[in-house]
């Protein structure tokens, strides 16, 4: 007689974790392998988009902080160029610079939460007081330039709200010469170790067929081999001036796709944000860093729909104006949102263990795919 | 590939006859078509080799009031092998004497996985519905949640299960 066992349904979340905000999977499993898997997600769902109709187009900037608020200053960017190039403000040289700054120095800290926390999931605690403890550094950088240690507010359209204070480029660049070799020690502790590395090849591998098909963005699209980066691809702002690489995933480490591939490009792009960072600080031009347009902005009726490169992915916003002083509409497009539909084809057949380490190698952070 | 040339081969296909295109000043053209050939033509710009548009940027809905009153779907189109753009909106009309008129657009979840969730979404706000999607629910707001909160007459229900959701209702000492 063949032994048979039961199906079960399991509840996972909405306070787990590894779900990284309030996100909550119903699974129906048999043992620890997972037959199917329901994603409910909106827990966080706060009407960002139509809490865009009803108030000015600069009076969003902070609700935009809380689209994705470990990468606020990238949500703030993505923002004020599509109002800038809807209502046509120029932005001087140095805003520019100081905005790819900010960016860059954002999306580091965001990849070392994304890594320290994939870690932490896994079973390793250390690697996140270590990432954590290099993260507070731009914190504090972060502080002295803003005010703010999370939601910063700091792009404006036609610039950025305050200058660089005075040895700020100093401190970033006393801050690279820190990070560099601290990212060599994280790889010695966690990326290079036998355990972590066996736990994860060939977990969860992504075709590119299928990356392509569900819009994954950013990191995750080029850990399943794609050769596409928003910053190169579709540049804005001063990154055609920049000299960087786009990583994508090779061969050298286990299957295309896997949730080893999708934690190496993190860290390697943060190899390429640190190169990013050098030259913008060695080319940081003087001048004005704010050309400052009328406080009630009215761009012309039309919409638009721009994206750039956030650490989670494609950040867009489509926006409709009818010539008001606040948006028609606003449609804000996550990396988070599609990288969460395909949870529930990648999971059959998954062990229970291996969605947290799938979840945690996609980085989706549950205010991003709620808004 | 530029995109009249994708225009025009859209049209040689399928004929110019209910597709309409429309490229105001200060907007990205774009090309309105009628319900019913949204499904053929969003194959045919998957399929076809040379416009290959392998991936939905974004869908989304949009209210548009005033003059004639309907409903927008957008769907942003990108060809990350061929490196070109193209956006296609569909209007449905939603007769005024019928405010919660029943409105149907073919789904593309089978074309574009990635529209799955999206048109969960714009159902969720809009209360579209996409014939044919294979898991058709409320995707962020809970399911016995009343009407569709981005168009643009929506009211708010004044309680939520039993829970007001005004703040007029909070205790003035709780204020602080």
């Amino acid at each position: 007689m063949p032994l048979t066992t039961e199906e079960m349904i399991l509840n996972m979340g909405p306070h787990h974790p590894s779900t990284h905000g309030v996100l909550r999977f119903i699974l129906r499993t048999d043992g620890e392998v997972i037959y199917s898997c329901h994603p409910d997600v909106g827990f966080l769902h706060r009407g960002l988009e139509k809490i865009a109709e009803k108030v000015s187009y600069a009076q969003f900037m902070p609700y935009t902080d809380r689209i994705d608020y470990l990468a606020a200053m990238n949500c703030n960017l993505g923002y004020a160029i599509t109002v800038e190039r809807l209502a046509g403000i120029e932005v001087p040289p140095r805003a520019e610079y100081i905005r790819v700054m900010v960016a860059e120095l954002n999306r580091i800290i965001s990849h070392l939460i994304s890594v320290g926390t994939f870690a932490l999931d896994i079973g390793a605690v250390t690697p996140f007081t270590h990432a954590l403890r290099e993260r507070e550094r731009v914190n504090d950088l972060f502080e002295e330039l803003c005010g703010a240690r999370l939601t910063y507010n700091y792009v404006r359209f036609g610039g950025v709200a305050f200058d660089l204070p005075a040895g700020f480029l100093e401190a970033v660049s006393s801050f690279l010469d820190y990070f560099e070799p601290r990212l060599a020690q994280f790889n010695r502790l966690i990326s290079k170790n036998k355990i972590f590395k066996e736990r994860l090849w060939q977990v969860g591998a992504i075709s590119a067929e299928d990356a392509l098909g569900y819009s994954l963005a950013g990191p995750n699209l080029r850990a399943s081999g794609i050769d596409w980066d928003l910053r190169r691809d579709e540049s804005y702002s001063v990154y055609a001036d920049l000299d960087f690489e786009v990583p994508v995933a090779g061969t050298e480490f286990g299957q295309i796709g896997d949730c080893y591939n999708r934690y190496w490009l993190r860290i390697r792009e943060m190899e390429q944000s640190i190169r990013i960072l050098r030259q913008c600080v060695a080319a940081m031009p003087a001048g004005p860093f704010w050309n400052r347009s009328k406080r009630k902005l009215k761009p012309p009726p039309g919409e638009i729909y721009v994206r750039t490169e956030a650490p989670r992915g494609e950040l867009g916003y489509y926006l409709i104006s009818r010539g008001d002083d606040r948006p028609y509409r606003m449609k804000i497009r996550t990396g988070s949102f599609t990288a969460m539909s395909i949870v529930e084809k990648m999971s059959p057949g998954l062990m229970v263990a291996d969605l947290v380490a799938l979840i945690a190698s996609l980085d989706v952070i549950a205010p991003e795919i709620d808004r | 590939m530029q995109i009249l040339d994708i225009l025009s081969k859209i049209k040689q296909r399928f004929g110019a006859t209910d597709l309409v295109w429309i490229d105001d000043s200060g907007a990205e053209p774009y090309l309105a078509i009628p319900r019913e050939s949204l499904r053929p033509v969003a194959l045919f710009l998957k399929e076809d080799p040379q416009l290959f548009f392998d991936t939905l940027m974004s869908l989304s809905g949009v209210h548009q009031i005033g003059e004639p009153e309907g409903l927008e779907v957008v769907y942003h189109l990108y060809s990350i092998r061929r490196r070109h753009r193209f956006i296609v909106k569909v209007r449905l009309e939603r007769p005024l004497a019928f405010p919660h008129f029943y409105l149907r657009v073919d789904t593309v979840s089978d074309i574009w996985p990635a529209a799955g969730w999206m048109e969960r979404e714009v159902y969720d706000m809009f209360g579209i519905h996409f014939m044919g999607h294979k898991d058709f629910r409320r995707l962020l707001l809970p399911p016995d949640w009343e009407g569709y909160p981005l168009l643009k007459d929506y009211q708010e229900p004044a309680t939520y299960q039993g829970i007001s959701t005004s703040r007029e209702e909070v205790e003035p000492e709780e204020q602080r």
